[in-house]
């Protein structure tokens, strides 16, 4: 390789040169937006609204924060999420695994029935209406109950990690189960342990999913006591967006029902912090999860 | 035969106990719902249930395609899709091809993973921090038009022109590098001697990426397109109504958020169930026919 790139001529040098610079620049201006925010929410309302915020706080102060935090409604809503998506992520790798274990069973009887069930819901999928009133009749509304039970699984997922047991040596569960292990140590003691790059993937899916919905807790969730991070920040972007649409700049944005733009901001970074601070470290297990569920498909 | 049957359900008696949760899940969240959408033909009421309510025949049907908000949101969503498809599609494959010539793994790597960062942070966020960046007064987008180019501000979230412009650009920003990593794969899995063997015979870099690179990866782009043809239908709800407002409703309703409004909130819920099945009808044929065609031309669909 490293004599492919001394032999490069000053045409194909050039080429090169000009791909990685445009690659960078295209990185920054993905990541821009989300800077621009950080600055705004340390920026006084007056040097955002002046248009005076481009990279860097300007006239640096920490209010918005402080008044997120004492009016304390948002850090309230980041708890319920933290405890919607834990829960719910629990939930779904539980049941995860009791439908990928048997399923990858090549010896169970009626597999492939089974798994034309299951397909099936793939390629039917109904609509929003008949699942709301499923969940009004069973007395769901208003539980996060609502939230969970209808997401449980995601058949790609689970058919994700179904193909990933498949590939597992089969020889090792050959043994045990001549020493006598039952199916709930192998999978336990044996079937889990080696399924744990595939563990870590989904999870972080299913749990990144949690964390980001808010069309279903608008929907289901009707005490505000119990909205979530993103159900708030949806309303205080409807609310504000008004005034940033009309662009009249004075008059709505003076209008003290309306949540200033440097509160807007911090909101939005609070919002994002968690999944900035872990991604770095957890970016590779979500790759390596689209990757083994490409593989089959 | 018989006893071995037997056999192996007793044996496997705890995977079928593992299982009990999983058939009830589908069969409660996955078909009932499913069987509820027959509503679809019925004037549905909550007091009657779905069983009670009376039958109506085709008539939903027939108010959906003699509204014109039926064909508003329906003109929508496939104007939003093709603009998608038509800017959108293209992008991670021509991504993918400029990130396949970096050399420097690790600059690659990190070039990668920050393209990837806008796939994990939730519609509401980016919805945000775009109309703020958008925004005519005070927006760093619009605020360098007129300073820089000396341009009018542009409203692009109110102005029916531009909301379809901004929606693209969101989709392409959140999905673009992400939907790099199919085809970069793929792209991996070529066979290095081809290139080889075609820069002896005095090939340049295009000709390669035309001749070897994208036949390499027809296969995904095949699959990747059969998929996103399936979703022709669909617009994703939580990122229209994220960038939704109301001085754009003639361009930016679409049926997934006119379902919403209007079954949901209005308590509709018979006629936008026809709604729904409508689209879902038609996206089941866009799938089948697709893979069909795809198929014709020689590659592995989805069946």
């Amino acid at each position: 390789m490293k004599q492919a790139g001394s032999r490069l001529s000053p045409r194909s040098f050039a080429g090169h040169a000009l791909n990685y610079v445009f690659l960078g620049l295209l990185s920054l201006c993905t990541l821009y937006p989300f800077a621009y925010e950080i600055s705004a929410s340390f920026s006084s309302s007056r040097a955002i609204t002046a248009g005076e915020v481009f990279v860097w706080p300007v006239e640096f102060n920490t209010e918005a924060y402080k008044r997120l935090f004492e009016d304390g409604q948002l850090i309230h809503a980041m708890g319920n999420t933290v405890f919607v998506t834990a829960v719910g992520t629990l939930l779904n790798m539980i049941m995860n695994v009791l439908a990928a274990y048997p399923l990858s069973r090549k010896r169970l009887i009626g597999r492939g029935p089974l798994l034309l069930f299951i397909t099936f819901t793939m390629i039917f999928v109904s609509g929003i209406i008949p699942n709301f009133i499923l969940i009004r009749s069973l007395g769901l509304m208003d539980s996060y109950w609502a939230l969970w039970l209808p997401g449980l699984i995601s058949t790609y997922n689970m058919f994700v990690m179904k193909s990933f047991m498949e590939g597992l040596p089969e020889e090792i569960e050959e043994s045990a189960s001549i020493d006598g292990a039952g199916n709930w140590r192998i999978l336990g003691q044996i079937v889990l342990p080696l399924c744990k790059p595939i563990l870590a993937a989904l999870s972080l899916f299913y749990a990144v999913g949690w964390w980001n919905s808010y069309f279903n807790v608008m929907l289901y969730i009707t005490s505000s006591d119990l909205h979530t991070l993103m159900l708030k920040l949806y309303q205080i972007i409807k609310q504000v967006d008004a005034s940033l649409l009309d662009g009249g700049g004075g008059e709505g944005v003076s209008n003290s029902r309306l949540t200033p733009e440097g509160i807007k901001a911090a909101s939005v970074v609070i919002a994002i912090a968690p999944i900035l601070c872990v991604y770095p470290f957890l970016q590779k297990h979500f790759v390596k999860g689209v990757l083994i569920g490409s593989v089959k498909g | 035969m018989k006893v071995s049957v037997r056999k192996g359900l007793r044996r496997d008696r705890s995977l079928y106990l593992m299982l009990f949760p999983v058939i009830v899940f589908y069969a409660l969240f996955k078909y009932s719902p499913l069987f509820g959408e027959i509503i679809a033909f019925k004037n549905y009421r909550f007091v009657d249930g779905i069983v009670g309510s009376d039958w109506v025949g085709l008539n939903n049907f027939r108010m959906l395609f003699g509204s014109a908000d039926f064909w508003r949101v329906l003109r929508n969503t496939l104007l939003l899709n093709v603009y998608s498809l038509a800017v959108g599609f293209p992008v991670p494959i021509v991504l993918a091809l400029l990130l396949n010539e970096v050399r420097v793994e690790g600059y690659k790597r990190l070039v990668q993973n920050l393209l990837y960062v806008p796939h994990f942070i939730s519609w509401v966020v980016l919805g945000g921090i775009l109309i703020a960046l958008l925004s005519p007064s005070t927006g760093v987008v619009n605020l360098v038009l007129t300073h820089v180019f000396g341009i009018e501000p542009i409203y692009f979230m109110a102005k029916s022109a531009w909301w379809p412009v901004a929606y693209t650009a969101s989709s392409i920003w959140r999905e673009a590098g992400w939907g790099t990593i199919l085809y970069l794969a793929a792209m991996a899995s070529i066979d290095p001697q081809l290139y080889e063997a075609s820069r002896i015979d005095g090939a340049g870099k295009l000709r390669q990426i035309w001749h070897i690179t994208l036949p390499g990866i027809r296969g995904t782009i095949a699959i990747l397109l059969i998929l996103r043809m399936g979703s022709m239908m669909d617009v994703g709800l939580e990122q229209t109504l994220a960038l939704q407002n109301d001085s754009v409703l003639d361009v930016a309703d679409v049926i997934s958020t006119y379902v919403y409004r209007v079954g949901l909130q209005n308590m509709n819920y018979s006629y936008t169930t026809a709604l729904g099945l409508f689209q879902s009808l038609i996206g089941l044929i866009l799938v089948v026919g697709v893979n069909r065609i795809i198929r014709l031309f020689g590659e592995r669909g989805l069946w």
